[in-house]
């Protein structure tokens, strides 16, 4: 057991997950995710087999990617509870330790003095213990790496929790009406509009979120990059779509329809005699002819939209086209098409601002560990009479910095040099 | 424009034949020029980002040219930073060609300046790239610095001090690039949130964005805790660039993404 708890805890095991993980990583990028069991048929047809049996297809969904990062959390979690009491006590009574380390350079006195001057102004703390004086400086950087751990085993638990909790919804809506969620919240889309200002495409929806308890949003705007929040309720600007717009009157009683399509239906008084739209295409060419080429590609707006529909009457079908502000009448039914109508498609989802504001704390959390891990170096230099050792848990970077300023000051045992 | 783009392309290229001239025949004068010419490089280089930025109206981040001549210009700028730090001239030996190369990547790439696609119409647009530029820049010259001690250290009467400095630069460059590289996950995840509703997507950047940070996470382990110095680290460092080089240009080349943007 014992075995077991010292592996789960090492660095190496850690090391060791971290490189597993970054393996999946790889095969998870080289082969493409999620595709059609075919798809891998098709394109790897002496590999397939292997690829859906290991999940390869899958991999950042599989039960061994989310084993390893369950272990890397057991891990990162065992390391730093075992590490931060000694951490702690490393902290609290390195002035005492380094007061016994011996000289590991001998100076001459003038060498001592330069040093001493150096270290002062280098704002490090003075404590003299024992005929020796200790310099020091930057203790918090000892806990650098158990914020940083910290911070990273909080980012992938709230991480999960921000990714998988929240429940996403795509919906499209016409401008004027709203959507109605499960939940009884309201999400009214008041109007929608493309924009190409700077030559590239931007959408734009104003909405406004009615809670279930009946809090109501102000009226905002929603773009891409700008997503818009009320309560829990988050709403993303994804999609836009055209649709067609027509306009039926019953000639006989004067009543009007206005029917909003973006598939097929039947526009019909008696369920006989009337028009089957078929769609809106967003822009064709006219030969001298008068032969007409449709064309489906477009981006944004529809430059030159037309109607095409069957005219349908005593069970004949006619193909037709019509463009917008052309009119039809059809026993006793009068068919008005209209400009098109651009409505947003959204992505509503359903957040835990908690979780949310958490994992971003994590992120916080991470740059400061590593600030404090990077550049608050704990520096510890003891002096006496003789020379100076430095100590601490990253000596380094102290131990280049005086040797080289303080080389011409150095001297063997029994011997002055200048 | 186009112009100070070349000239600075051309600068750096006759820079680093002085370098190597210099380094073969041990010809200070010829060393001495080839860094005056490549702080004219840079000058030039500088300039053009500059005056590209203003006719762009915004940070001249945002396509595969536009990041390319960024990191040139972020590997040139560590170097220029790092060079009196090491009180020798040996890092340009190898950073030189380094920036040589990115800026050539850079040169094959279409050079139009677009609009910023809505997805990119961000505040988090220059923390995110900015922080990319510096963070492989900082990887690249690390390479740089670790192909340097292999050389050095293959010579019998090596001096220790120096190769202790070099290996001790060498892993402060990368706590910087991993710092940096830190911040670009990091507020990319926040940006994606925003822009496509999702923290994280496996996207392929994402992913050997990550697979970089896990390779320079058990660099710092190996050096920090294992206390592993010397030649084998100093491959480590050489080994990683082409995967940061993977990272920065094999993603958008070879690999369909959210990041593909042109
Ligand atoms: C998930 C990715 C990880 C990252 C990004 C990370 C990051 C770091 C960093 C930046 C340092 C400090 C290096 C320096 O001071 O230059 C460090 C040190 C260390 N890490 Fe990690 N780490 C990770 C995972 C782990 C794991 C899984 C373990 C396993 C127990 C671990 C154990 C340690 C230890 C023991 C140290 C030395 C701490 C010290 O002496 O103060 N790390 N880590």
């Amino acid at each position: 057991m014992g075995k077991v708890f010292q592996t789960l805890r090492s660095m190496r095991f850690g090391i060791l997950l971290l490189c597993l993980i970054a393996a999946c990583s790889v095969a998870g990028t080289l082969i493409p995710q999620d595709r059609e069991i075919a798809w891998y048929a098709q394109n790897y047809p002496s590999l397939h087999g292997t690829i859906l049996t290991l999940q390869l297809n899958r991999v950042f969904d599989s039960w061994y990617f989310k084993t390893l990062l369950v272990l890397l959390c057991l891990n990162l979690s065992l390391c730093s509870l075992v590490r931060i009491r000694g951490v702690v006590r490393a902290a609290k009574s390195e002035t005492a330790r380094a007061a016994e380390m011996k000289d590991a350079v001998l100076l001459t006195p003038e060498g001592v003095e330069k040093l001493r001057a150096r270290l002062e102004e280098m704002r490090c703390r003075r404590e003299d213990l024992g005929g020796a004086s200790v310099y020091r400086k930057n203790r918090l950087g000892h806990y650098g790496t158990f914020i940083t751990h910290l911070s990273i085993l909080l980012t992938v638990v709230f991480g999960a929790l921000a990714l998988y909790t929240p429940t996403v919804t795509d919906q499209s809506c016409m401008p004027g009406e709203s959507i109605f969620l499960p939940d009884g919240t309201e999400i009214h889309v008041l109007d929608f509009r493309i924009t190409d200002e700077t030559g590239r495409l931007d959408y734009q929806s104003r909405v406004q979120i009615t809670l279930p308890d009946g809090r109501r949003s102000e009226e905002a705007e929603l773009r891409v990059n700008h997503p818009f929040s009320f309560g829990p309720c988050k709403l993303f600007q994804q999609t836009f779509g055209t649709a067609g717009s027509v306009t039926v009157t019953n000639l006989e009683n004067g009543g009007t329809d206005n029917f909003l399509l973006t598939e097929q239906a039947f526009l019909s008084a008696d369920g006989v005699n009337g028009i089957l739209y078929e769609m809106l295409y967003p822009d064709f060419l006219r030969d001298p002819s008068g032969n007409v080429t449709l064309i489906t590609i477009t981006e944004g707006s529809y430059p030159n939209p037309i109607y095409r529909f069957e005219v349908i009457a005593d069970g004949d079908f006619a193909p037709t086209l019509a463009e917008p502000g052309e009119e039809l009448e059809l026993k006793g039914l009068r068919f008005a098409f209209n400009k098109p109508v651009e409505y947003p498609g959204l992505r509503i989802k359903h957040v835990s601002t908690v979780f949310n504001a958490l994992l971003i704390a994590s992120f916080t959390m991470m740059i400061a560990g590593l600030c404090i891990t990077f550049f608050f170096e704990p520096v510890l230099v003891r002096t006496d009479a003789e020379g100076y050792a430095v100590g601490g848990p990253k000596p380094e970077r102290m131990r280049i910095e005086l040797g080289e300023e303080f080389r011409a000051y150095e001297r063997t045992k029994g011997e002055e040099t200048t | 424009m186009k112009a100070l783009f070349f000239t600075a392309f051309a600068l750096y290229g006759v820079a680093v034949i002085l370098e190597f001239a210099g380094t073969a025949f041990k010809k200070e004068k010829l060393l001495k020029t080839a860094w005056y010419v490549f702080l004219a490089a840079f000058a030039v280089h500088s300039v053009f980002i500059i005056t590209r930025g203003i006719a762009a109206k915004r940070l001249p981040l945002s396509n595969q040219f536009e990041f390319a001549n960024a990191f040139a210009w972020g590997v040139a700028l560590m170097l220029i930073v790092m060079r009196p730090r090491l009180k020798s001239d040996w890092l340009s030996v190898a950073a030189m060609p380094a920036a040589l190369l990115v800026m050539t990547y850079a040169a094959l790439q279409p050079m139009e300046i677009h609009d910023l696609m809505p997805a990119l119409r961000s505040a988090w647009f220059g923390v995110h790239i900015g922080s990319a530029v510096l963070s492989y820049s900082a990887f690249v010259l690390a390479g740089c610095v670790g192909l340097r001690y292999l050389l050095m250290a293959r010579k019998e009467n090596a001096d220790e001090h120096a190769l202790a400095q070099m290996d001790y630069i060498s892993y402060r460059l990368v706590a910087f690039g991993f710092l940096f590289l830190t911040v670009v996950i990091l507020s990319g995840a926040i940006w994606a949130e925003q822009a496509w509703s999702s923290f994280w997507t496996w996207d392929p950047k994402e992913v050997w964005a990550l697979i970089t940070w896990i390779i320079y996470a058990v660099y710092l382990h190996l050096r920090l805790r294992m206390k592993r110095r010397g030649k084998a680290m100093a491959w480590f460092l050489v080994i990683a660039v082409p995967i940061v080089f993977f990272t920065f240009a094999g993603v958008n080349t070879l690999m369909h993404g959210l990041h593909t943007y042109g």
